[in-house]
C-alpha cells in the first residue's frame, strides 16, 4: 500500500457471483455467502424468523416462508429487474458488514462482477455500491482473478462459475471487448442435466436441484476415473443408495466442447505473435475449476490445436475477492480522489 | 520486474479510466438479458406524453401559465425562441410565452425580447432547432427501443464481390444477424432486420419496414469495393444523410441508391425531411460512435486499415427512415486480404461487436446525458423554489 494512503481507509474487495459472493478485506476479514437473498412473505413469516432480510444458506433453509431472489442468474441482473437490483443492493449491504468496516473508516470497494454483468449491469451496481464506499470501481471476474494471481501478460482465464464461463485473455492492459467472451454453459447448466439424467435413470427417487448441486461440488469430475460415485436419495420417503458415476460424468463433461470451442477461438483471434504463449499460461478459476481431472480433460481436448499448458488455482473461491483487494489497495492515490 | 511493474501502472490505469467515466449518481436501471424479439415494451403513447410533461414541467418551473398556440396552422407549438443568450442558457434554451401576458403582447411591441406567437414562422422555429444548447433528444427525453438493422443488398444484388468470390451480401447479412443477437444480449432492445435471409429488397422497402416497426434507430450495413485503379486500399467510412463531402461519396451513394424503386412523386414528400434536425444531430452522434469503435477496434488486428471518417452522405435509405440512421460501410472486400478475413466467422463476430459497442456506447452516452440533465433540472427546480 501507498504510504500516503490514509490509515482509516479499509480496503474491500468483493466478488459478486451468480452463486457464491466473497468479500475480503484490508483488515483481514474474509468472508462468503451463496447468492440468494429472501425476503420474509408476511408478517408472519417476519415475526417467525425475526429478521428483514436472509442470506445464503440461511435464506435457502427458510425459501418456503421467503420471498428469494437470485439476483446474477445467468451473470447479470435478470428480467423484473427492480426485485434483482433491490437484492444486489441488500447482497452488498451484507458483505460490506461482513467486512467489518468500522465507524469512522473510509471504505474503497472494488467489486469483480461476471463478465455479461459488468457490460450489461455496470451502472446498476455501481449504484449498489456506492452508498457503502467513498471510493469504488467495477471490474470483471476474470481480470480481478488475474490480478490477484500476477498473472497480466499473454495469459488466459477461463472463470467457470453458475451462470456463465468467462473467459478473458490479458496482454498487459485492461481486456477489451474482444478480449472477453461468455457462455451460458456453466455450474447451473451441469446442473440442470444431472438432474435430467438422474430423473430418467431413476424416476422413483427424488432428485431436485439443490441435492443434485451437492453431488456435483462433492463429487464432480471429468475424464476417466476407477473411483465409483454413490449417494442416497430417498425413495418413497426411505434413503437409497444409487451409483451415479456415469451420470455425473456425463453432466459434467456436457459443457466441455463449448468451453474448449470458446478458448481456442478466442486464441485464435489473438495476435498470431503471442498465441503460443496464451496457450502455455492457461488458468482456470471459479467453482467448476474443481471438477476432478479439469486440467488433464482440457489439456488433452486442446491437444489437437497445440499444446497448452492449463492450471487449475487453488483457491477459487476468493481468488475474485483477493485479486478485487489488491486491485483496490494498488490503486493510485491520483485515480482514487477521482474515483 | 520493471516490465511487470509498467504493465500493473498501465493496468490500473485502464481501470481507472474504465471506471472514471460513469456517473455516480446515475439511477438507470441495468439493462437486462432477454431472449428472442421482445415485444414494444412501452406503449406507443408514451412518446408523446413525455415531451409534454417535460413541457409542462418547464413551464410549472418558470411559474407561468400556458397554453398552446397554432403555428402556420401546422399544430400546437408550445414554445419560442427568446434570443440568442437565452438559447446559450445551459439547462432551460426556451422560453414559454404566458397567458397571462396575452395583453401586454397584444398591445404591440414586447419589451421581454419575446416574439409574440402569432409572429412565429417556421423559419424562427427551424432556428430555434438549430441553435439549441442541448440535442432534442434530451430536451424532449426521447428513448430507444426499437433498433433495425439492415443488411444491404441480397437476393439478385450480390452488391460488392470480392476477387475470391465473397459477396457483399452474404457477408452483411452475418454480421447483421450477428449484431441483432449481441445487442438483444445487451439490453431490453427490440432488434429486427429488414431482411433475415438472401432475398432481394428494394430501399423503398426496407424504409417502409422501418416505419411499419416503429424503428427509434436505423443502421444499414455495407461492405466497400473500389475500382482496380484505387489499388489494395482499405477504409472503414460511416456516414449520416447530408450533402456529399467528396466525389466518392457522392458516386458511392449513386451506387448504393440503384434500386431505390422511389417515384417522382415519393421523391417530393422524402425531400421534405431535410433538415430534420433531431435526426441529424442524433445521426451524427450515432455515426461518430460506431465510427469510431469500428475502426480503431479493426485497426488493432490491422494496421494498414485507413480511416475515411465519420460524415455526411446523400443515401436515400438514410434520407426515407424518419429516425436517426447511418450507414456503415465496414472495410473493403477489394483487398484481398480483408477478403480473407470478412469470410471467417469470427472476423465477422468481432466486427459485429464493435458495431454492437459503438451502438451501445451511444445509447449509454444519452443515459447518461439524460441523467445528467434530470439532475440539472432537479437543481434548478430547487433553486427557484
Amino acid at each position: 500500500m501507498s504510504p500516503s494512503k490514509k490509515d482509516n481507509m479499509l480496503y474491500v474487495g468483493i466478488d459478486l457471483g451468480t452463486s457464491r459472493s466473497v468479500v475480503s478485506a484490508s483488515n483481514g476479514n474474509r468472508k462468503w455467502v451463496d447468492s440468494y437473498v429472501g425476503w420474509p412473505k408476511d408478517f408472519v413469516a417476519k415475526k417467525m424468523l425475526g429478521k428483514r432480510v436472509l442470506f445464503g444458506s440461511e435464506a435457502l433453509e427458510h425459501r418456503l416462508a421467503l420471498d428469494l431472489s437470485r439476483p446474477l442468474r445467468n451473470g447479470v441482473i435478470t428480467e423484473g429487474t427492480e426485485r434483482d437490483e433491490a437484492a444486489v443492493h441488500e447482497l452488498i449491504d451484507h458483505l460490506v458488514e461482513l467486512a467489518g468496516a468500522g465507524p469512522d473508516d473510509e471504505v474503497c470497494i472494488a467489486v469483480g462482477v461476471p463478465a455479461e454483468a459488468l457490460k450489461v449491469n455496470k451502472i446498476a451496481i455501481k449504484n449498489a455500491v456506492a452508498q457503502h464506499a467513498k471510493k469504488l470501481m467495477v471490474v470483471s471476474e476474470p481480470f480481478s482473478v488475474a490480478y490477484g494471481l500476477g498473472t497480466l501478460d499473454n495469459t488466459m482465464i477461463i472463470d467457470i462459475g453458475a451462470g456463465t464461463v468467462d473467459f478473458c485473455i490479458m496482454h498487459g492492459t485492461v481486456p477489451a471487448e474482444e478480449d472477453q467472451r461468455s457462455i451460458l454453459f456453466a455450474g447451473d447448466y451441469v446442473d440442470e442435466q444431472l438432474l435430467k439424467l438422474l430423473s430418467e435413470k431413476h424416476p422413483e427417487a427424488d432428485f431436485s436441484l439443490n441435492t443434485v448441486r451437492r453431488f456435483k461440488e462433492k463429487h464432480g469430475f471429468v475424464g476417466d476415473s476407477k473411483r465409483r460415485v454413490k449417494i442416497e436419495a430417498p425413495v418413497d420417503g426411505k434413503f437409497t443408495e444409487f451409483d451415479i458415476t456415469n451420470e455425473i460424468r456425463k453432466a459434467c463433461e456436457s459443457p466441455m466442447p463449448a468451453i474448449v470451442e470458446t478458448a481456442i477461438d478466442l486464441i485464435a483471434s489473438f495476435d498470431p505473435e503471442f498465441q503460443e504463449s496464451v496457450r502455455n499460461n492457461i488458468i482456470v478459476a471459479g467453482g467448476g475449476s474443481q471438477l476432478t481431472g479439469l486440467d488433464s480433460y482440457l489439456g488433452e481436448a486442446t491437444r489437437q490445436f497445440g499444446p497448452c499448458n492449463i492450471t487449475c488455482i487453488t483457491d477459487p473461491l476468493f481468488a475474485g475477492a483477493d485479486g478485487a483487494l489488491q486491485l483496490a489497495m494498488d490503486m493510485p492515490e491520483e485515480f482514487l480522489e477521482k474515483l | 520486474m520493471n516490465r511487470h511493474s509498467d504493465i500493473k501502472k498501465t493496468v490500473l490505469r485502464g481501470v481507472y479510466e474504465d471506471n472514471v467515466g460513469i456517473p455516480r449518481s446515475c439511477l438507470g436501471k441495468g439493462r437486462s438479458r432477454s431472449t428472442g424479439v421482445p415485444p414494444r415494451p412501452v406503449p406507443h403513447r408514451e412518446y408523446w406524453r413525455r415531451p409534454v410533461l417535460v413541457l409542462l414541467g418547464l413551464v410549472a418551473l418558470f411559474g407561468i401559465s400556458f397554453r398552446l398556440v397554432t403555428v402556420d396552422g401546422t399544430g400546437p407549438v408550445a414554445m419560442q425562441v427568446v434570443d440568442s443568450h437565452a438559447l446559450q442558457f445551459p439547462v432551460f434554451p426556451l422560453n414559454v410565452l404566458a397567458g397571462a401576458q396575452d395583453e401586454h403582447i397584444a398591445g404591440g411591441a414586447r419589451t421581454d425580447g419575446l416574439v409574440p406567437f402569432s409572429a412565429i414562422t417556421t423559419g424562427q422555429y427551424d432556428a430555434m432547432l438549430a441553435h439549441l444548447a442541448i440535442p432534442m433528444a434530451d430536451l424532449f427525453n426521447l428513448k430507444v427501443q426499437t433498433i433495425v438493422i439492415d443488411p444491404g443488398h441480397g437476393g439478385i444484388d450480390p452488391g460488392a464481390t470480392g476477387r475470391q468470390g465473397l459477396k457483399e451480401k452474404d457477408v452483411v447479412l452475418d454480421i447483421a444477424r450477428r449484431l441483432r443477437d449481441k445487442l438483444i444480449g445487451s439490453g431490453n432492445y427490440r432488434v429486427l432486420l429488414t431482411r433475415e435471409d438472401d432475398r432481394k429488397m428494394f430501399l423503398k422497402e426496407r424504409v417502409a419496414f422501418a416505419k411499419e416497426n416503429r424503428a427509434d434507430l436505423f443502421i444499414s450495413i455495407h461492405i466497400n469495393a473500389l475500382p482496380p485503379g484505387a489499388g489494395n486500399l482499405n477504409y472503414v467510412e460511416t456516414y449520416y444523410f447530408g450533402p456529399h463531402t467528396d466525389q466518392r461519396s457522392l458516386e458511392l451513394a449513386k451506387e448504393e441508391n440503384r434500386d431505390s424503386d422511389y417515384l417522382m412523386g415519393d421523391f417530393r414528400e422524402v425531400i421534405a425531411r431535410i433538415g430534420d434536425t433531431l435526426k441529424t444531430e442524433e445521426s451524427k452522434e450515432l455515426a461518430s460512435s460506431i465510427h469510431e469503435r469500428l475502426y480503431h477496434s479493426l485497426k488493432r488486428r490491422n494496421r494498414k486499415l485507413l480511416d475515411a471518417g465519420s460524415k455526411t452522405g446523400p443515401f436515400m435509405v438514410l434520407l426515407g427512415v424518419d429516425v436517426p440512421s447511418v450507414l456503415v460501410e465496414v472495410s473493403c472486400i477489394s483487398n484481398k486480404a480483408e477478403e480473407t478475413r470478412l469470410s471467417t466467422p469470427g472476423y465477422r463476430d468481432n466486427v459485429a461487436n464493435y458495431l454492437k459497442s459503438g451502438i451501445v456506447e451511444y445509447l449509454e452516452q444519452r443515459a447518461q446525458r439524460r441523467t445528467i440533465e434530470r439532475g440539472r433540472t432537479q437543481h434548478v427546480a430547487k433553486q427557484e423554489r
